[in-house]
């Protein structure tokens, strides 16, 4: 019956999502956009890899926005339909539907690391290879486990204050630069790097990059790996103890509706 | 009689922004030390003028709300604290077209919900059909409710909170904007309720539809109670219930 909820919340949110213009041009438009403009820039700066940083890249641009606009907005929205307060006041366990909503989303955004794949090979016929297929799936999993924890803890965050939207929209960029997304990180001034060596992010990926050229170096991979499982496993921690605060929380500041 | 509501000296304040910038904060005290209680298979009404603090008690009692003091307790546990042996007992609908899923039709809706009050396949597939056919939208059950008119969205709210077969069932204003055929088939439903032994709390402002439905009723006003009782006791000597309803609230004028 706790998978009943889970599946069940996973299934309606792919749903409402999809029907959403904008999470629409996030998940399909945003990551074509994309790989043409970080292709045509590293065309001209001469990397040869274009899969590991143009579709890479972009795809991850895509999943990342989607995350941001929708994982994170989706509680608001919930809130001004009304509907939070339902759902909260039901048996079910309001992180495991938090979660349900969560999984979904990150699953229909992976889309968008297709449709980035898509416009490379259609578009510049960017070869498709990938140095170690298994290792890139590992990476894979990895990255989209690492994406959801940190979704819910935005989502957590967003539950207990309305204002948290305003923070998210202005941490997309940031992001995306300290992370690495397009460029690795070591061109970052050092100080900026220590930063971004907390953020589980960079890891995953510098694990997607590695398998694409293909891992020559197996232990370096898989120390990564566990860094990079490391630092989520404590993003989990901390969004365990924020939920366990967050039933008793929202109940106080009243911010389940907008009222 | 088995109590199932027992409010006692139930207070809840909201701190409002008063100012955009810099911190302009009031206090305001929308449930200020109310108390009642509610027999099991009771209909029991809460009137009161907008702003009184209906809603506010209704939050409290359906675990959406945490009291500022007081007691405040549903079928004997409380409900901030003890709200998970509540939740499963309970249903509640807020009248209007908000709380629903527009882009899911009324069965897609209702087959969520019932995940979420975790009932087993075998219950949700008896159930919901039954639902359907209770608040008549068996023959748009699979369109999706953005293409239903208000009364229709309302009707389905009906059935979410009919979903779980709830002992107690909160209504809060549940009758407004349905048309009157709408508006009957709601009051042959809470009066079925009532036949099946369970019990219904709801909040209208609507007097005659207070006084045909409810077994007993407390009129508050600015969040203390002014009254409470049968229709009969709280008419008295007036020719209606409205004229007593008025009566009270203009004698409590600050
Ligand atoms: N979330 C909130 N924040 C601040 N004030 C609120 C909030 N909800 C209700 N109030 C205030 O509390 C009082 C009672 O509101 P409510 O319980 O909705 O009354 P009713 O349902 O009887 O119309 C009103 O003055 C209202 O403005
Ligand atoms: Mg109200």
């Amino acid at each position: 019956m706790k998978l009943a909820v889970l599946y069940s919340t996973m299934v309606l949110q792919m749903k409402k999502s999809f029907v959403r213009p904008m999470f629409r041009f996030c998940l399909l438009a945003n990551p074509i956009l994309n790989t043409i403009l970080l292709y045509e820039m590293f065309r001209t700066a001469g990397e040869e890899s274009f899969l590991a940083y143009v579709v890479l890249g972009a795809g991850l641009m895509g999943l990342w926005s989607c995350i941001c606009f929708s994982s994170a907005g989706d509680i608001n929205r919930e809130r001004y339909s009304g509907t939070l307060a339902l759902i909260f006041a039901t048996p079910a366990s309001f992180p495991l539907i938090i979660l349900g909503k969560i999984i979904g989303n990150t699953l229909l955004s992976l889309l968008s690391l297709l449709i980035s794949l898509v416009t490379a090979v259609l578009l510049f016929r960017v070869p498709l290879s990938i140095g170690s297929p298994l290792l890139f799936l590992a990476a894979l999993a990895g990255t989209v486990t690492c994406f959801v924890v940190i979704s819910s803890v935005i989502a957590c965050l967003l539950t207990l204050s309305r204002k948290t939207e305003l923070y998210m929209n202005c941490l997309e960029i940031p992001i995306i630069l300290l992370c690495g997304f397009v460029f690795p990180v070591s061109i970052l001034p050092p100080a900026v790097q220590a930063l971004s060596r907390a953020l589980s992010p960079t890891y995953a990926i510098e694990l997607l990059r590695m398998s694409l050229y293909g891992v020559t170096d197996l232990r370096l991979f898989w120390e990564k790996f566990g860094i990079m499982l490391a630092i989520t496993a404590l993003y989990a921690i901390l969004s365990g103890l924020l939920y366990r605060r967050i039933d008793r929380r929202v109940r106080i500041a009243a911010t389940l509706e907008v009222a | 009689m088995e109590q199932v509501i027992e409010v006692q000296a139930l207070r809840r304040e909201y701190v409002r922004q008063t100012r955009l910038f810099r911190s302009g904060k009031k206090v305001v005290k929308a449930v200020d030390g109310i108390s009642f209680s509610v027999a099991r298979g009771e209909i029991f009404g809460l009137l009161g003028q907008n702003g009184a603090g209906k809603t506010t008690t209704i939050k409290m009692l359906t675990t959406l709300l945490a009291p500022s003091s007081g007691e405040c307790r549903v079928l004997g546990y409380r409900s901030f604290g003890e709200e998970k042996k509540i939740r499963p007992r309970i249903n509640f609908i807020f009248g209007g077209e908000m709380g629903v899923y527009r882009r899911l039709s009324a069965r897609d809706n209702l087959h969520y919900f019932s995940n979420l009050y975790l009932l087993s396949r075998a219950e949700q597939a008896k159930r919901i059909d039954a639902i359907l056919k209770l608040v008549d939208l068996a023959d748009r059950a699979d369109d999706l409710a953005e293409t239903y008119s208000k009364g229709m969205i309302q009707r389905l709210q009906i059935a979410r909170g009919l979903i779980n077969n709830p002992e107690i069932l909160f209504m809060d204003e549940p009758t407004v904007g349905l048309d009157p055929l709408g508006a009957r088939m709601l009051r042959d439903i809470i009066r079925r309720l009532r036949e099946e032994g369970r019990t219904v709390l709801l909040t209208t402002h609507y007097l005659a539809e207070a006084e045909e439905l409810c077994d007993r009723m407390v009129i508050i006003n600015r969040g203390k109670l002014v009254a409470g009782g049968t229709p009969a006791q709280i008419k008295g000597d007036c020719a209606t219930l409205e004229d007593a309803y008025v009566r009270l609230i203009e004698e409590d004028k600050p």
